[in-house]
C-alpha cells in the first residue's frame, strides 16, 4: 500500500490582491481549502509618520495625522490635538468642542459604512457596498463644505476648529440623520439580513473573551466579543461626558457579530450628533494661541475611541516648537495581529471575511 | 404571422432546392454547417450582449448607469473591449504546461457551441435534431469541468490550482441533481428528444407540473455555469481569478465566450425543459418567443447575481448535497406516482 | 422562514434597479464644488507682502519664494514657486497668509504628465487665468 501524502500549499495574498484593505499581504498556508498558518506581512504604506513629526512644528502635524486612519481623519485630527493641548494646557471654546465630537461622530459613520461596504465586498456583495458608498458620499458632502476637503479633512487646529461650519451644512446634516434609519433598513435588508452572507459570517472566526483581552484588542472587535470597553464612556475626553448614548456590546465572538456592531453603533453615533446639534452654543471657535507654540517641558498619553479602537497619542515636549517624540498606538495594528491567532481552522473565504470584520485600515497599521 | 413563423423553413427548403435532390447528402451537409455557423455568430452575439447587459445591470443595481461613453448610452462599449482583447499580448507563463494551457479556452469555448446545436429554437428550427437531445447535452455540458481543470492545472499557479479543484468539487456536485431534475420531465413524456419534449408543452409547460425541477434545475445551472452566488471558481476575492488568473488577451476572452455562451445555454434548455420553448401565443413568431424566454432567465440570473454575496465552500456541498438531492430523489418519486395515479384513473375511467 | 432574506435583498436591487441614478457624468457635468474646497492655491501676486508665513506654516516645504527691496524700503514679489508634488494640500499656507493673497481655488483638474510641470510658478499662473499674458 502506498502512503497518501497530501501537500501545504502557500498562497500569496497581497499586497496588490483584489480582496486586500489597502496594501496589506499575507502568507496563507493551506491544507485543501483549511488555513494552517497565517503569516501577515505589513510596512508596504509605512512613511515613518513619527519620526516626520519631531521635525514638524505641533500644529505642522496636524494634516499629518490626517493620512493615518484615512477613513475618520477627523478622530485623528482630535486625538492628536487633544493631545497637545493637554501637553500645552489650553482650554478651547464650547462650540469648538460641540463641533468637533459632530465631525467625529459623522467620521465614525462614514468608516463604519466603508466598512460595511467592504466586508460586504469582500463576500462579493457588490450591490451593498455601492449603496453603503452612496451614503458615505452625503457625509463626505459636509466635510467638504466645511473643511474643504473629503478625505484628509484636517478639520481641527491646537485650540478649536479650523473653520466655522457654512449655513448650509445644518439643514444637510439633519437630512442625512433624518434619512440614516433608511439606509440601515437597506443594509440590513441587502447584506445583513441575507441568509447567504449570515451562513459565511455566523460562528465563524470565533475570538474570545479573554483572547480579544489578552491581544489588548479595543473598538468594535473587542465589543463583539463581549467586553463592554468604550474610551468615550470609561474614559471621557473632550465633552463626551455630556451626552447620553449606550456602548452596543454583542456576545457572539463571531465575524456576523463584529459586522453587526457596527451598524448598531452607527445609530448611537446618530443619537450624539442629534443631541450636540440641540445642545450647541454660539461663540467663537478658536482659542487663544500663541502663533509659536512652545509646549512646556513635559510628556502626556491621550486616547480617543476611534471607529477602528483606541487611538492614543503619546508626546514628549522639551519646551521647543517640535516634539521630542511622538508615539502612535493605533488601534488597527494591534487589532491585525489577531489574524495569525483566529484564522488557522477556518477556509480561506472565511478568513477573508475575518480580515474584513477587522477593520483594517492599513494607513494606521503601517504609520 | 404564420408565414413569419414558417419563413427560416422556407428559406430552408428554399436552400434545400438549389440541390438536385433536397435530401441529398449535400444538401445535409449545408444545411448543418448553415445551422453551426448561425450558433457561433449566436454565441458571439449573446457574449457581446450579454456582458454589456451585465455591466449596466450591475450599475442599475447600485444606482449608476453603467458603461456610458461609447456609442448611443454605452451600447458599443464590449466591441471595444473585444477589440482591446484582441490587441493584448499573448502571455504563457514561462512553468505552464504549454499544450494544457493552450487548449482549456478553446475546450470552454467550444462546449456551448455543441450544447446549443441541439435547442430547438422555432418550429423545426432544430440545428441537428438529436433524439437523445438531453443525454447528449448533458454530456458534453459536464465537460467543461475538465476545461476548467485544465486550465487551472496548467496555468502552474495557486490560484489557479485551487481555482480548478474548486470547479471539480463543485461541478460534479452539481451534476447530479441537474440530471436528476430533468427525469421527470422526462418520465412525463417518454423522450430524450428535446423537439419532441417542446412540442410536449404545446398546451401547458412544464414549470407548471414540475415546479421542483425547476428550481433545482435552476439553482443547479446558475452553479453548473460558476455565476454568483456560486461562482467559487473564479472568486476574485479569494483566489483572484481562478483558473483564468494567468490568461491575456485573446484566451482570456475566450474564456468570457465561454462563460456567456454557457450561460445561454443553460438558459435554452431551461427554456426548452421547462417553459415550452418556442411555443407561445400566436401573435410572436415561435423565436421571438425563445428568445424572450431565455432573456428572462438571463435577467434572473444577472439579478441574482448582483443582489447576493457569494456562498462558502462546505454551504454550497451542503446544498447541492443535503439539499438538491434529496429534493430531486422527491421528485421523481412524485413524478412516477403521479404518472402511475395518472394512468390508473384512465385505465378505471377507460 | 429561511429565504425571506434572500428575497427582501432581491426585492431592494430590483427596486434600486428601476431607480434613479446617483452618479454624475463627469466630465460633460462639472460639480459645483463649494468655495472652501482646497484642490489647488491661487496667488494675488498684488496683495502679497512676501512676509514668507505661508513658507513657514507649510509642513512640506512646498513654497519658496523670493522677493527684492522696491521704494520706500517695502519688499516686493519676485518668484513665487509651489511645488505641487509635495503639497498635502491641508490648506495652512492659506489660512496663515495675513492678506489672503493665497487663497484656495475650486480648480481642481491638476493632472500633468511631467513630473516638472508640478513645479508651479504662482505668479504665471495668476497672469495666465486673469488673462494678462507676459
Amino acid at each position: 500500500m502506498t502512503l497518501e501524502r497530501t501537500e501545504e500549499l502557500a498562497l500569496n495574498l497581497g499586497p496588490q490582491h483584489p480582496s486586500m484593505h489597502g496594501v496589506f499581504r499575507m502568507v496563507a498556508h493551506f491544507d485543501g481549502e483549511i488555513i494552517t498558518k497565517i503569516d501577515p506581512k505589513i510596512g508596504y504604506l509605512h512613511r515613518g509618520l513619527e519620526k516626520l513629526a519631531e521635525s514638524r512644528t505641533y500644529a505642522q502635524f496636524i494634516p499629518y495625522t490626517d493620512r493615518l486612519d484615512y477613513l475618520a481623519a477627523p478622530h485623528n485630527n482630535m486625538a492628536y490635538v487633544q493631545a497637545v493641548e493637554k501637553l500645552a494646557n489650553i482650554q478651547i471654546p464650547e462650540r469648538a468642542e460641540y463641533l468637533r465630537v459632530i465631525f467625529a461622530e459623522l467620521a465614525r459613520i462614514a468608516s463604519h459604512l466603508v466598512f460595511i461596504g467592504s466586508l460586504a465586498l469582500d463576500m462579493a456583495g457588490w450591490t451593498a457596498w455601492g449603496y453603503c458608498f452612496r451614503d458615505r458620499e452625503r457625509i463626505l458632502d459636509l466635510f467638504e463644505m466645511t473643511a474643504g476637503s473629503r478625505l484628509t479633512v484636517n478639520a481641527m487646529r491646537i485650540g478649536g476648529f479650523s473653520q466655522e461650519v457654512p449655513d448650509e451644512f445644518w439643514p444637510a446634516l439633519k437630512s442625512f440623520l433624518d434619512d440614516l434609519p433608511e439606509m440601515l433598513e437597506e443594509y440590513q435588508g441587502i447584506f445583513y439580513g441575507n441568509e447567504i452572507a449570515m451562513g459565511r459570517m455566523k460562528s465563524v472566526g470565533i475570538l474570545t473573551k479573554e483572547d480579544a483581552a489578552n491581544f489588548s484588542t479595543t473598538g468594535p472587535v473587542l465589543r463583539a466579543s463581549g467586553v463592554k470597553h468604550d474610551l468615550r464612556k470609561d474614559a471621557p475626553y473632550g465633552i463626551y461626558d455630556r451626552f447620553e448614548f449606550d456602548v452596543p456590546v454583542l456576545y457572539g465572538c463571531d465575524s456576523y457579530d463584529r459586522g453587526l456592531i457596527r451598524l448598531l453603533e452607527i445609530k448611537e453615533s446618530a443619537k450624539i450628533i442629534r443631541q450636540a446639534m440641540r445642545d450647541i452654543p454660539e461663540g467663537p471657535i478658536m482659542a487663544k494661541v500663541p502663533k509659536v507654540l512652545k509646549p512646556p517641558v513635559g510628556e502626556v498619553y491621550h486616547a480617543v475611541e476611534n471607529p477602528k479602537g483606541e487611538l492614543g497619542f503619546y508626546l514628549v515636549s522639551d519646551g521647543s516648537t517640535k516634539p521630542a517624540r511622538l508615539r502612535i498606538r493605533s488601534a488597527t495594528f494591534i487589532n491585525i495581529q489577531l489574524l495569525p491567532a483566529i484564522s488557522p481552522g477556518w477556509k480561506i473565504q472565511d478568513v477573508i471575511a475575518i480580515f474584513a470584520t477587522l477593520d483594517a485600515v492599513l494607513g494606521e497599521v503601517d504609520k | 404571422m404564420d408565414a413569419l413563423n414558417k419563413l427560416p423553413l422556407n428559406i430552408a427548403a428554399a436552400i434545400r432546392g438549389l440541390f438536385g435532390d433536397p435530401h441529398s447528402i449535400w444538401a445535409d451537409l449545408t444545411m448543418t454547417v448553415i445551422g453551426i455557423v448561425l450558433v457561433i455568430v449566436l454565441i458571439v452575439l449573446a457574449a457581446l450582449i450579454l456582458i454589456l447587459l451585465e455591466r449596466k445591470i450591475g450599475g442599475w443595481a447600485s444606482q449608476r448607469p453603467g458603461p456610458n461613453r461609447l456609442g448611443p448610452r454605452g451600447w458599443f462599449q464590449t466591441i471595444a473591449d473585444a477589440l482591446k482583447l484582441l490587441g493584448k499580448e499573448d502571455v504563457t507563463p514561462a512553468e505552464a504546461d504549454r499544450f494544457i494551457f493552450k487548449i482549456a479556452p478553446m475546450i470552454v469555448f467550444a462546449l456551448p457551441m455543441m450544447t446549443l446545436a441541439v435547442i430547438p429554437f422555432g418550429m423545426g428550427m432544430v440545428p441537428i435534431d438529436l433524439d437523445l437531445g438531453i443525454m447528449y447535452y448533458l454530456a458534453i455540458s459536464a465537460i467543461s469541468t475538465l476545461a476548467l481543470l485544465m486550465a487551472g492545472w496548467g496555468s502552474n499557479s495557486n490560484y489557479s490550482m485551487l481555482g480548478g479543484m474548486r470547479a471539480v468539487a463543485q461541478m460534479i456536485s452539481y451534476e447530479i441533481p441537474l440530471i436528476f431534475s430533468l427525469l421527470g420531465v422526462v418520465m412525463i413524456t417518454q423522450t430524450f428528444s428535446l423537439s419532441k419534449i417542446v412540442e410536449a408543452q404545446s398546451t401547458i409547460p412544464f414549470v407548471v407540473i414540475q415546479p421542483i425541477a425547476f428550481v433545482i434545475y435552476f439553482i443547479a445551472g446558475i452553479a453548473e455555469v460558476n455565476r454568483a452566488p456560486f461562482d467559487l471558481v473564479e472568486a476574485d476575492q479569494e483566489i483572484v481569478a481562478g483558473p483564468f488568473t494567468e490568461y491575456t488577451g485573446l484566451r482570456w476572452g475566450l474564456f468570457f465566450l465561454g462563460e456567456y455562451g454557457n450561460m445561454t445555454a443553460v438558459a435554452a434548455l431551461i427554456t426548452t425543459m421547462f417553459l415550452g420553448g418556442w411555443q407561445g401565443p400566436g401573435f410572436l413568431p415561435g423565436i421571438v418567443w425563445f428568445f424572450l424566454k431565455v432573456g428572462i432567465i438571463i435577467f434572473l440570473m444577472m439579478w441574482i447575481r448582483w443582489t447576493f454575496p457569494r456562498m462558502r465552500i462546505d454551504h454550497l456541498m451542503g446544498l447541492a448535497w443535503k439539499v438538491l438531492l434529496p429534493l430531486s430523489l422527491l421528485n421523481i418519486l412524485l413524478t412516477g406516482l403521479g404518472i402511475y395515479i395518472y394512468q390508473y384513473v384512465l385505465r378505471i375511467g377507460g | 422562514m429561511f429565504g425571506k432574506g434572500l428575497f427582501k435583498g432581491l426585492h431592494i436591487s430590483l427596486k434600486r434597479m428601476l431607480g434613479p441614478n446617483v452618479t454624475e457624468y463627469y466630465p460633460e457635468q462639472k460639480p459645483n464644488l463649494p468655495p472652501r474646497v482646497r484642490s489647488s492655491m491661487g496667488l494675488d501676486p498684488d496683495k502679497c507682502i512676501s512676509c514668507g508665513i505661508c513658507a513657514n506654516t507649510c509642513p512640506n516645504k512646498v513654497i519658496t519664494l523670493t522677493s527684492e527691496k522696491g521704494d520706500n524700503n517695502k519688499k516686493v514679489l519676485k518668484t513665487y514657486q509651489m511645488d505641487v508634488g509635495r503639497c498635502l494640500f491641508c490648506g495652512l499656507c492659506t489660512e496663515a497668509c495675513p492678506t489672503s493673497a493665497l487663497t484656495v481655488t475650486q480648480q481642481y483638474e491638476n493632472a500633468v504628465y511631467d513630473a516638472d510641470e508640478l513645479q508651479w510658478d504662482m505668479i504665471k499662473r495668476h497672469r495666465h487665468q486673469t488673462g494678462k499674458e507676459g
